[in-house]
């Protein structure tokens, strides 16, 4: 890691004689240096969804042009008259039609067929690789998010570059960049149901931790109420949706608004995180109708508002989800799907290459499945990820992100326009 | 003997420890082998002598503890052994997929939360006990450095409750694997760890077979197969492992033993698996102990370390374990752990090598080590005190004892320390907690700290209200601080109780200014 000058200056020969050289705390004072006093709207950002559970793909983004499909499950596939087509060969779940008229402007695009290479079909251990974005190795300290955090510097000048919401700071964002767990953008900060005991506390643990010298303690303080008094100012309990977007009720409706609330704010946000769960349906998962559908009918009522309160303000945004893997190809014995292998992903936003699902199909014939029961993975995660974190967000290189591996180019789906 | 080695602490202790008067060598060590001093503590063990303290918290077994024994007895869980908690949870599960094939509820699609049926409830209730019982024995134990080594220990060897069946194995693995061991003889807790349920389902070595060996139960079926009686379709048939898995000897060489840079290769672990071959559980899902399965052991020859081993069955992962433990560069490793919990983040090398020699002396038992510790110089030094900043369970329990504060059988301060961003039993990856303090020290994890520390301070019972702002501040700084609080904490505090004339409404302030401040995030 390279430290520069400057810093050195800003944070004062005397402190790094008396604390010792702390990597951490040098790396932060660097993220702290030179924050620019305006930070210019039009920023790319990356919204991150987490299905956490694996979600169904194939009931997801239906392959309605397969008969194997239908052959494979007589209960819960979904009926062809229900689906709302996208090429032919595809289509949306009947619950996500709202997101039809984004595949039509062309900023919705799916990915199918991709997953990891590691095999997997342990929630907790697939889901901790997709985060660490290191498969098999589970020893990985920090998540792929962090790690570009902590390469890529331009854009560290604000505490909010990098915000999961949720009471903990999941996988993805854990590291030594700063990042931060926000359970309620309204609640963050202080708390007391007072505004002026709010604001008396506010002002005397600033005032305790202003003295507390150099080091970490101090500079995540600084942090911390400098992003305190930049929510203050954009003041979101005043926040209303834009051009009539209808959040839906539920915890993903809320955090997507807030997700919305943060980014025209303009307060920096380079990547948000969120988790929403309810997609491990072994039983009784449903068609057009049922468990699967009403929990795909949240998932795109909130992704349609958050497209409708950001309007023009997409053209900046790429929505991403992501789950640890997808379901069995044929229907269990309890009207579910047990645990499988590759599944599909959404994107939206307008730098998004859209009306295509990506990737390559790799069918649904005995072959070519993954040992004989799972839909094959043709896409490694890592290098739509890396694609993203490439096309979209500028990053220049992707060896420290993705170590042992680095997305190359000529594997990218071209889910980013160029 | 206790006198004599009283004696030579004795020696040893003034060159070191010159800086520090009684007192404040009696609160940093109740900061580091204890979770901090309640009000007071300070000067007892002072007055006592603190290397007195020292050897008596090394050996907890003479301490009396019936106060924490009367409080463990409100906790169900611990009534419930791993068989009963197996039944409880399959039993709730069972109840949920019921009501779930009894039809979906497309109009409240909230997965979890109020249309959970009780039996999950209930289950889930008993974890959220689990982690409060933690909580309350670090609290109110009399045998402060047993609940330390404790947590140690079960972070050094982690289990993620979440994973699968860790859901109901996890508490007789904090119960009866962890806790009788903590203070004994490494060996000892590493072939515990290692023949636990939880580790075993945790880093999948219970599914881990030799490549072509199948149970007898299974040889009969492929028999009668054969025969042309049909296997039953489903997921019998897959659920059978069918080779090595080599996350556990991983683990176990990376960060168990040798530590990340401990000198062994990709076939030394795959040596390693093959010697753990046949270490399962006998009935996983309902709770059942280990189980050695000899059908599924590797019998061929392994070469790792500059052992051969084979033929010997059970006996050969013992043996490894056994030589493990006394590795050099598991001696080091572990050591130098220890010493970033009780010294310093980075450690210096004086007292991991105190703690290196005492293992090798005594063939790895943790007491002598930690008193090897306890002793050296570093421990004592300036760059030492007070200058760690505690984790987020240290804060919390730190606070709850310096304010006198009840913890109660309510998830409420467990769930603070999860706030704090360390929730108990809940870090997914087998390293555990980092031992260092950029892990837990973050923008959003102080903020949290601060408003914990308000929320503490409203039930303190250490402080009595006094409309004297001074005098309260004083109390303060001797109670919960042990006289340690910095010029700037004292003004600043008084400068902000200086509009406030309710006694009541002062201390909670000025208390919840101290607990959030800089100078009690330090130990």
């Amino acid at each position: 890691m390279t430290i520069s000058r400057r810093v050195f200056v800003k944070a004062g020969g005397l402190a790094l004689v008396s604390l010792g050289l702390d990597p951490l705390f040098l790396a932060r004072a660097a993220y702290a240096a030179g924050r620019p006093a305006v930070r210019p709207s039009g920023r790319p950002v990356l919204v991150c969804l987490f299905q956490r559970g694996a979600v169904d793909g194939l009931n997801m983004i239906v392959p309605h042009g397969e008969s194997a499909y239908y052959q494979e499950r007589p209960r819960i596939a979904v009926p062809r008259e229900t689906i709302v087509d996208l090429d032919g060969h595809f289509g949306l779940h009947p619950s996500l039609a709202p997101l039809k008229a984004l595949w039509e402007n062309k900023s919705l695009a799916a990915i199918h067929a991709i997953g990891s290479p590691d095999g997997t079909r342990s929630h907790f251990d697939a889901q901790d690789y997709m985060e660490t974005g290191t498969p098999g190795v589970k020893s990985t300290g920090d998540g792929w998010a962090n790690r570009y955090c902590q390469h890529d510097r331009e854009h560290a000048d604000t505490p909010f570059r990098a915000v999961a919401f949720g009471p903990q700071l999941p996988r993805i964002l854990a590291g030594s960049a700063p990042s931060l767990a926000i359970d309620d953008l309204q609640a963050f900060g202080m708390r007391a149901p007072q505004e002026a005991t709010r604001d008396r506390l506010t002002r005397a643990f600033e005032e305790l931790y202003d003295g507390a010298g150099t080091g970490l303690l101090a500079s995540s303080s600084r942090e911390g109420f400098e992003a305190v008094q930049m929510l203050k100012q954009a003041d979101p309990t005043q926040y209303r949706p834009a051009n009539g977007a209808d959040y839906p009720p539920g915890r993903l409706g809320r955090t997507l608004l807030q997700i919305a609330q943060l980014i025209k704010s303009d307060v920096g946000l380079e990547i948000a995180f969120a988790d929403c769960s309810g997609w491990d349906t072994h039983v009784n998962q449903g068609s057009n109708e049922g468990q699967l559908a009403a929990r795909l009918r949240e998932l795109g009522g909130a992704l349609a508002a958050f497209n409708q309160d950001l309007g023009e303000r997409m053209r900046d945004v790429v929505v991403l989800t992501m789950s640890e893997f997808g379901r069995t190809i044929r229907e269990n014995g309890n009207s579910g799907t047990d645990h499988g292998h590759a599944t599909a992903m959404m994107m939206l936003g307008g730098p998004v290459n859209g009306g295509r699902v990506l990737g390559r199909w790799p069918g649904l014939g005995m072959e070519q499945r993954f040992e004989g029961r799972d839909v094959a993975v043709t896409t490694d995660f890592r290098d739509l990820f890396g694609e993203i974190l490439t096309r979209h967000l500028g990053a220049t290189g992707l060896d420290a992100v993705f170590p042992g591996y680095a997305p190359a180019p000529g594997r990218f789906v071209g889910a980013i326009r160029t | 003997m206790h006198f004599i080695v009283l004696f030579a602490l004795a020696v040893q202790m003034p060159s070191a420890a010159h800086a520090l008067t009684p007192r404040d060598s009696a609160f940093h060590a109740l900061n580091r082998l204890a979770y901090g001093a309640r009000p007071g503590e300070a000067d007892s063990v002072a007055r006592n002598g603190v290397m007195r303290w020292i050897e008596r918290q090394l050996d907890p077994d003479h301490i009396d503890d019936s106060q924490l024994a009367e409080r463990e007895r409100q906790f169900k869980i611990l009534d419930y052994d791993r068989a009963d908690l197996a039944q409880r949870f399959q039993e709730a599960r069972r109840e949920r997929q019921r009501t779930q094939r009894e039809g979906p509820h497309p109009l409240t699609p909230s997965p979890a939360g109020e249309g959970e049926r009780k039996p999950m409830r209930e289950f889930r209730e008993l974890g959220g006990e689990l982690q409060q019982l933690a909580v309350v024995r670090a609290a109110i134990s009399e045998r402060q450095l047993r609940e330390v080594m404790v947590d140690f220990w079960t972070n050094h060897f982690n289990v993620f409750v979440g994973k699968g069946a860790d859901r109901f194995l996890l508490p007789s693995y904090i119960e009866e694997t962890i806790r009788p061991r903590v203070l004994g003889r490494f060996e000892d807790l590493l072939i515990a760890t290692a023949q636990s349920p939880a580790m075993l389902f945790y880093l999948d070595n219970a599914q881990s077979v030799a490549p072509g060996s199948a149970p007898p139960q299974r040889q009969l079926l492929l028999r009668r197969q054969r025969f042309g009686m049909n296997e039953p379709p489903g997921d019998r048939r897959r659920r059978q492992p069918t080779g090595i898995n080599e996350n556990y000897a991983r683990e176990l060489l990376e960060l168990h033993t040798l530590g990340v840079d401990g000198g062994y290769t990709q076939q030394d672990i795959i040596e390693v698996a093959r010697i753990f071959t046949g270490w399962s559980i006998e009935r996983p899902e309902r709770g059942a102990g280990f189980v050695f399965h000899d059908w599924a052991h590797d019998g061929g020859t392994k070469h790792v370390f500059g052992l051969t081993v084979h033929g010997a069955g059970e006996d050969e992962g013992i043996r490894l374990l056994k030589f493990l433990a006394m590795q050099p560069a598991t001696i080091h490793h572990v050591s130098a752990k220890l010493c970033a919990r009780f010294v310093a983040d980075e450690p210096p090398d004086g007292c991991i090598d105190a703690a290196v020699g005492a293992w090798q002396r005594t063939h790895g038992d943790i007491r002598a080590v930690l008193r090897a510790i306890f002793t050296s110089p570093d421990f004592w030094s300036a760059q030492a005190v007070r200058t760690k900043v505690k984790t987020p369970f240290e804060f919390v329990v730190s606070a709850v004892r310096a304010a006198g504060v009840e913890p109660d059988n309510t998830p409420q301060l467990a769930q603070l320390v999860a706030r704090l961003g360390e929730p108990l039993y809940q870090q997914p990856a087998p390293t555990g907690y980092a031992e260092t303090e950029s892990h837990w020290v973050n923008s959003g994890a102080l903020l949290a700290r601060m408003n914990a520390a308000v929320m503490i301070a409203k039930e303190c019972s250490s402080i009595a209200p006094t409309e004297d702002h001074s005098q309260l501040v004083d109390a303060i700084d001797q109670k919960l601080l042990a006289g340690t609080m910095s010029a700037h904490t004292r003004s600043v505090i008084l400068e902000q109780l200086n509009d406030l004339n309710d006694p009541e409404q002062a201390r909670a302030l000025a208390v919840g200014l101290a607990l959030g401040g800089p100078d009690f995030q330090r130990q």
